[in-house]
């Protein structure tokens, strides 16, 4: 019996290794699938992932967006936000049973304070997995590997990436390499004071073509400026934004035919000739009276915005993103208790043109300084099996930042923020009175959650009024030029604000001015290394 | 014996010594070393490593050499440092004498009014000094001077070179600096014995003689404490200052210390220069050791230490 049963048990343990042998021994464990080829087709791409990502039993993914700017500018992590629930319904479609979730929206007003945070937690893991900000800080955070390099992703892309303005494209890469999205740009008009103009003479009849023709420069302005001050009709003639001279001051280098960047050295450029013209115009301007000296310590809610809104000023170098901040902040005060301007007040009393050329002969100009969808080189690192599926993390995050350029959400954040569109078909969209109704009636595929955020500025911002300017000023950017996306330029754009304060208190004449700015970037053998001097003051050059 | 009391002595003290030595001295090792390093950007995975030797040393040497603001700082910095200093320290200690002699609910009140400004959060308690002393009409002294009459153009406070701008740091700091003085002194007060006071008075002792002849004498020690600690503090301090100029109230070059002029050039401009920063705060560091040796000298530290000579027999 004993026996029997020990021949069963020998049996049926030979049987099970046989068979085992038989069942595992024949095929190899299957490998799960790390990473996929991306083709072009957004459905097709967004599926394959989900798949990987099933295969490997990850259900939730998890990332977070970060933005800063303008209280307009929400949409620069509602984006994102909108992106994952277009991918989620996609996947949903498709029976696929992963979601991605956006765990942490951060939203700061000042972006430099923005990019200072991501610098310093980037290396501890603490960083947004999606960050915009201003492409000049693309190149640092490229160069210190902060960020993903999406040049081959984008490859497959081609049409998206076609839609896109080639300039802002350019700006967002580093090295020849794509670091980034486009996400929007501005241009910044010299806005003028119907009102004002018309009380002195001033017709403004096809001023935008005059400007445009270079017949209209800075001379004129200061002739136009003196007349309106002299005859008692404003305050100032000219009001300007403060703050450092980057980026809305230096357009006057520009439009004197000076350069900031030397493309063959890759150095910063002084360009004395043009800066000497640029302190040289201020300085006449405040010296006669015409633009305050002391306006780069002025208050931007208090005494800026209240000056140009009120009519105190015939002319004013501000940006597109005024025509809605005025719309939506207190700055008129004229009858009392400060309240917003009205669109049709706004249209009424403000005509725009390009920066006009500094003198006869030369160019008008605009500046933008493009925002870019980035994301971080270690985007998707708070999931599971990070290691063993960072690529798969990373061409979803790719895939997000392309559902987050969407035409629609592009053209939403275009038409709230007065920013303009970075796309051709996002363009398009702003002309359409329809897509415009159902936008301001939020009859949009949003996401209940965006839509509450943007009530309130929609309620105020969208209107026929702000998607014609937008329409009229997008010819701008044909002449926009873009200040270095060199890590030393925020320094140097530093030194200008300085000199340029000091010239405009008149502690300092033009020369004197542009002598500071040369022993600054001397005083620091790094940043000098950087920057070439170039050209000399001009001896016989006058103004106006 | 002597090996029992060294292991008293280290049980009690180790506590203490570790702290030191996790928070303050491997700190200033690590800053010594990055000092040496091209440390930036925080990748400390890239640069760490990387040893530049005497770079930013010679950097910043040259531009303390060749900066046209430099002068303007210098002065800034001995001036700031030594009349808020000042002011810190005496305004303390009159601030602790005032409230010693009157009745103690009146005196809580007037020490917490005094300590608002250290309570309140720095760009809270900025903003209220950049709307009172902005130079345009906006600003609230500019206002209530307009409306009295007193003038009837706006002063530009904040840009009448040095003085003016000199006058608005060292207030705005003098306010917060105040409060620290006047804790310790106070406290230091509160532990003299009633008794002596009692005595002083009933033989006819003025509060300005008891002040002179007996409390003042007892609070050398604190007073040595609080005039170190508030000098290197001052030294190395820039929250404040860097908010007042970022905002443009007041003048850059006289607005400017050595510590805000080294934070600005290491980290305001884009970059974020570990490297050069370290090398300036070893060198404030050193400066600080200097000042702290020179107060200790002056006020004859030693001779506080002295065992009290006993009689011997």
């Amino acid at each position: 019996m004993k026996g029997k049963f020990g021949t069963v048990v020998i049996l049926v343990v030979l049987f099970g290794v046989v068979a085992s042998g038989c069942i595992g021994g024949q095929e190899t464990p299957e490998t799960k699938r790390t990473t996929v080829e991306l083709s072009g087709d957004f459905v097709k791409d967004a599926v394959a992932i989900g798949k990987v990502l099933e295969e490997n039993g990850i259900s939730e993914v998890k990332f977070s967006a970060w933005g800063s700017g303008d209280p307009n500018s929400v949409m620069r992590v509602h984006g994102i936000v909108e992106a994952a629930r277009r991918i989620n319904k996609i996947w949903e479609e498709n029976g696929i049973n992963v979601k991605i979730i956006i765990t942490d929206k951060h939203y700061a007003a000042a972006f430099q304070d923005a990019y200072q945070e991501y610098l310093s937690k980037q290396p501890l893991g603490q960083a947004g997995d999606f960050f915009v900000n201003s492409y000049a800080f693309l190149p640092t955070l490229a160069d210190e590997g902060y960020i993903l390099e999406i040049t081959e992703y984008a490859n497959a892309y081609k049409s998206v990436i076609e839609d896109f303005y080639p300039s802002l494209i350019e700006a967002s890469k580093f090295d020849g390499k794509l670091y980034g999205l486009p996400q929007d740009t501005e241009a910044r008009p010299l806005y003028i004071r119907r009102d004002v103009a018309a009380k002195i003479g001033f017709n403004l009849e096809g001023i935008e073509e005059k400007v445009k023709n270079g017949e209209f420069t800075w001379g004129d302005v200061y002739q136009w400026a003196k007349k309106a001050k002299g005859s008692g009709v404003a305050e100032w003639g000219l009001i300007h934004r403060k703050g450092s001279a980057h980026p809305d001051l230096i357009q006057f280098i520009f439009a004197f035919g000076g350069k900031l960047y030397n493309e063959e050295s890759k150095k910063l450029v002084v360009d004395v000739p043009a800066i000497y013209k640029w302190f040289y115009v201020e300085w006449k301007f405040a010296q006669d009276g015409l633009l305050p000296g002391d306006i780069m310590s002025w208050d931007w809610a208090k005494q800026i915005h209240p000056a140009i809104v009120e009519g105190r000023t015939l002319f004013d170098i501000g940006g597109t993103w005024y025509w809605t901040e005025w719309q939506t902040k207190d700055y008129y005060g004229k009858e009392g208790t400060p309240r917003p301007i009205k669109p049709e007040e706004v249209q009424k009393w403000f005509a725009y043109t390009l920066f006009p050329a500094g003198e006869k002969g030369l160019q008008p100009v605009t500046l933008s300084q493009p925002f870019v969808w980035m994301i971080n080189s270690k985007a998707g690192q708070q999931n599971p099996k990070y290691e063993e599926l960072e690529e798969i993390y990373h061409e979803l995050a790719f895939l997000m930042i392309i559902k987050a350029s969407d035409p629609d959400i592009n053209a939403i954040h275009s038409v709230i923020s007065a920013h303009l569109p970075v796309r051709k078909a996002a363009a398009e969209l702003i002309s359409d009175e329809k897509w415009l109704n159902d936008l301001k009636s939020l009859n949009l595929d949003l996401d209940q959650e965006v839509k509450d955020n943007l009530k309130d500025i929609v309620a105020t911002t969208v209107h026929p009024i702000n998607a014609k300017f937008l329409a009229d000023v997008s010819y701008m950017l044909e002449y926009t030029k873009f200040a270095p996306a060199h890590p030393k330029y925020p320094a140097l754009a530093d030194i200008f604000k300085e000199a340029l304060d000091k010239v405009l208190r008149g502690d300092m004449t033009p020369e004197e001015g542009v002598d500071y700015i040369i022993q600054k970037v001397n005083a620091d053998p790094e940043l000098a290394e950087n920057v070439e001097v170039i050209g000399e003051i001009p001896k016989d050059w006058q103004f106006p | 014996m002597k090996g029992e009391k060294l292991r008293s002595l280290s049980f009690f003290l180790s506590p203490m010594i570790a702290m030191v030595g996790i928070f303050y001295l491997i700190p200033l090792v690590f800053t010594v070393y990055i000092s040496f390093t091209k440390m930036r950007n925080w990748n400390t995975e890239k640069y760490l490593s990387e040893i530049v030797g005497l770079y930013n040393y010679q950097r910043l040497f040259h531009m303390f050499q060749h900066d046209p603001m430099i002068r303007a700082i210098l002065l800034t910095t001995v001036v700031f440092v030594g009349i808020t200093l000042i002011i810190n320290v005496f305004g303390g200690l009159l601030l602790a004498l005032g409230t010693f002699f009157i009745n103690e609910s009146s005196a809580s009140s007037i020490r917490l009014l005094w300590l608002l400004p250290r309570m309140s959060p720095i760009a809270v308690y900025s903003l209220v000094w950049y709307y009172f002393f902005h130079g345009s009409d906006i600003g609230t002294l500019n206002s209530i001077l307009l409306k009295l009459g007193v003038v009837s153009e706006p002063i530009p406070w904040g840009q009448i070179t040095p003085w003016g701008v000199w006058s608005i740091i060292i207030f705005v700091n003098g306010l917060v600096g105040v409060s620290f003085g006047m804790i310790v002194f106070t406290s230091a007060l509160n532990q003299i014995p009633k008794e002596l006071v009692i005595a002083a008075r009933v033989d006819g002792a003025s509060a300005w003689q008891i002040s002179r002849k007996i409390l003042i004498p007892m609070l050398k020690w604190h007073f040595l404490y609080v005039l170190t600690w508030q000098f290197l503090s001052l030294l190395t301090t820039y929250p404040h200052l860097f908010l007042l100029v970022e905002w443009d109230l007041v003048n850059r070059d006289y607005g400017t210390t050595l510590a805000l002029y080294v934070f600005n050039t290491a980290f305001g401009r884009g970059e974020q220069d570990q490297g050069l920063a370290a090398a300036a705060a070893v060198l404030l560091s050193i400066i600080g050791i200097m000042g702290g040796y020179v107060t200790l000298k002056v006020l004859q530290f030693e001779r506080m230490i002295h065992e009290p000579r006993g009689d011997v027999e």
